[in-house]
């Protein structure tokens, strides 16, 4: 029998999803996703998950094989009650992205208040602790993802402020202040990433130099949002110039665990891990448990190169 | 015959001949003038007027006075959007609402850049104003109304901005050490539900220092059926921590009333971007009346700002 022909490139793990909400070791509401990294040759995510009342937080779950995850009981970062942070972080702290830089790991995270939406930038060494460096964005700005290296000396990250839902690149010498900002890439009218994008992932170095970064695209329906993923390659010298952008989405929901739950036909990830030549994507489904999905850079290429539209 | 309602608790007092720079006095062919910044320097009044063309964008034009009330406009405008480098991107629908801040002898403006990627705010300089030279877009897309403070409070540049947050506009404080890069934003004040202010806030002229704290006038919209309705009020911030408020007045004290502020392309609009005060004592606040032409109302500046310290009980 001939084998089905996939429509996604992104290979959906046999056992998806891998982290579901009775797997927690406490009630909660909702899983919305997670910041990947290999720290100390153990797979650790960084998890959003909202509990009963309604405020997010992170929490680690740990795995020797990416696969089967232990979720600690107790969160790594919850909504601070220090200024200036306790105004800003009032509802959630979430959607955390981890950059390892120069031998230490930066987390980005969305800061939620009734003021809005803003990013915020802290550092921890061993996952056993983390301090806060600063809420580095205006308000109603999401996604936050640093670059690994410095770009002309300089520090630089992807963000999405909620002005055009664009994906932007700013820059900045110590982390604090930040500027320069630029627009990388727009809805595209007509495509399945029509009304919004956002970054995902933190950008990834490939070994040609070339960033790779996974965003999400969205396509607003009369019955609410449609979220997929794509993919973008950035120049090496120059991260403010996209090289190549998938025409189409690199994957999208399909499976029940992403089409049901608390929001239906979301899939978003925030965390990707490089192995030699393999690409895990650990990615959020319908707010409701996480999920792997695995391809090759290759197959990513592959997936640009016949890309027709602009950026 | 009618009767005109004037309500004398307004503490700013309108000049007898508004509006004092409209359509007809710019010798060029444009749709509206409004919102301009306004510089004294020695004894000329310099003031940069936010010239709305008949494409639909604004350009900046310069006039000049020498009583601050009757202004010549120059025949062309200054400063227009830029179509190319850098900034070109940013600027394609335009530069909107000038405001003009000294510090150590430099003159800044910062300016609303207006794109399809949306309103940034972007800062120049000049030192004769009519050559302006383009530091830095200084802020993400969503911002507007930045406004810097005449000096650096503890080492650092300050600015006013006003950010969206979940659909609500409110006034900011951000920080830089270069003018370039900014940081350190936080939360100075917001629309007050069941008030004239209620619907969006931001920042109007450059923060004047007084012994009570930062006076800011900033403007306070309120959403009806139909439309809003944009009215000037006051604010005192504290002078080592401008972030933090330190009186905020419960009534405003300008609103649109006359004709020249009711009828025009964006009809119940006072907003002032500018305001000189004289060693008289009078502050003179420049303001833009229905997106179409500009005005200019007087207070004695300690009243106003002792207005301020009292909150409504002043404001009669």
């Amino acid at each position: 029998m001939p084998q089905k022909k996939q429509p996604d490139i992104i290979h959906r793990w046999k056992d998806n999803p891998i982290i579901t909400i009775p797997d927690l070791p406490f009630p909660a509401s909702d899983i919305c996703n997670a910041g990947a990294v290999k720290f100390r040759g153990i797979y650790l995510l960084l998890i959003t998950i909202e509990n009963l009342s309604g405020q997010k937080s992170l929490y680690i779950a740990k795995s020797k094989d990416g696969l089967c995850f232990e979720v600690d009981k107790k969160p790594f970062m919850e909504p601070s009650e220090d200024e200036p942070y306790n105004k800003y972080e009032k509802i959630s702290v979430m959607d955390a992205r981890i950059t390892p830089f120069e031998g230490a790991y930066f987390v980005t995270y969305v800061a939620e208040s009734s003021y809005g939406h803003r990013i915020g930038l802290a550092r921890t060494d061993d996952f056993k602790s983390i301090t806060r460096i600063g809420l580095i964005s205006a308000v109603d700005t999401k996604g936050g993802t640093l670059f690994s290296e410095k770009i002309n000396n300089r520090y630089a990250r992807l963000e999405r402020p909620w002005s055009g839902e664009r994906i932007w690149i700013s820059y900045s010498d110590d982390l604090v202040y930040w500027g320069g900002s630029k627009v990388l890439i727009s809805p595209r009218p007509g495509h399945w990433d029509a009304d919004r994008v956002g970054d995902a992932a933190p950008p990834v170095r490939l070994k040609d130099g070339r960033w790779l970064v996974i965003y999400y695209g969205i396509k607003d329906t009369s019955s609410g949002p449609l979220f997929r993923i794509g993919a973008l390659f950035l120049d090496p010298d120059d991260p403010a110039k996209v090289i190549a952008r998938t025409d189409v989405p690199i994957l999208s929901p399909r499976e029940d665990y992403e089409r049901i739950g608390d929001i239906p036909n979301l899939i978003f990830s925030c965390g990707a891990l490089l192995e030699q030549d393999k690409f895990l994507l650990y990615y959020g489904a319908a707010k409701s448990c996480i999920c792997l999905g695995t391809t090759t850079i290759d197959k990513i290429e592959k997936e640009c190169a016949g890309s027709k539209w602009g950026f | 015959m009618v009767k005109r309602f004037v309500d004398r608790e307004e503490v700013l007092s309108r000049f007898k001949d508004n509006p004092i720079i409209t359509l007809h006095d710019i010798p060029f062919r444009c749709n509206t003038v409004f919102n301009g910044a306004v510089i004294k320097k020695g004894d000329e009044y310099f003031h940069l007027l936010r010239v709305e063309a008949q494409q639909g964008y604004s350009v900046f034009a310069l006039a000049r006075s020498k009583d601050g009330l009757h202004f010549t406009v120059e025949d062309k405008p200054v400063m227009t959007p830029v179509r190319s480098g850098p900034f070109a991107k940013y600027e394609t629908r335009g530069i909107e609402d000038p405001r003009i801040t000294t510090i150590d002898g430099v003159y800044y403006v910062m300016y609303t850049a207006y794109s399809k990627y949306g309103t940034r705010i972007a800062l120049a300089e000049t030192d004769d104003f009519h050559q302006y030279k383009r530091i830095a877009l200084v802020s993400e897309p969503g911002n507007k109304d930045g406004i810097l403070f005449p000096e650096k409070i503890n080492g650092e540049y300050v600015r006013l901005d006003r950010p969206i947050g979940k659909e609500v506009g409110s006034m900011w404080v951000s920080y830089s050490k270069n003018l370039v890069d900014w940081g350190k934003s936080e939360l100075l004040m917001t629309p007050r539900p069941g008030m004239w202010d209620s619907f969006r806030i931001g920042a109007s002229i450059p923060p004047i220092k007084t012994e009570y704290g930062w006076f800011e006038i900033y403007h306070g919209v309120k959403m009806t059926v139909a439309g809003p309705i944009y009215r000037i009020g006051t604010v005192l911030l504290d002078l080592e921590q401008p972030h933090k408020v330190v009186a905020r007045c419960n009534k405003p004290v300008l609103s649109p009333q006359e004709d020249y502020e009711r009828i025009g392309d964006v009809g119940n609009v006072v907003f002032a971007c500018g305001a000189v005060v004289e060693d008289t004592g009078e502050i003179k606040v420049y303001y833009g009346a229905a997106d179409t032409c500009i005005c200019v109302a007087t207070a004695n500046f300690d009243n106003l700002v002792k207005a301020t310290l009292n909150r409504d009980r002043g404001n009669s």
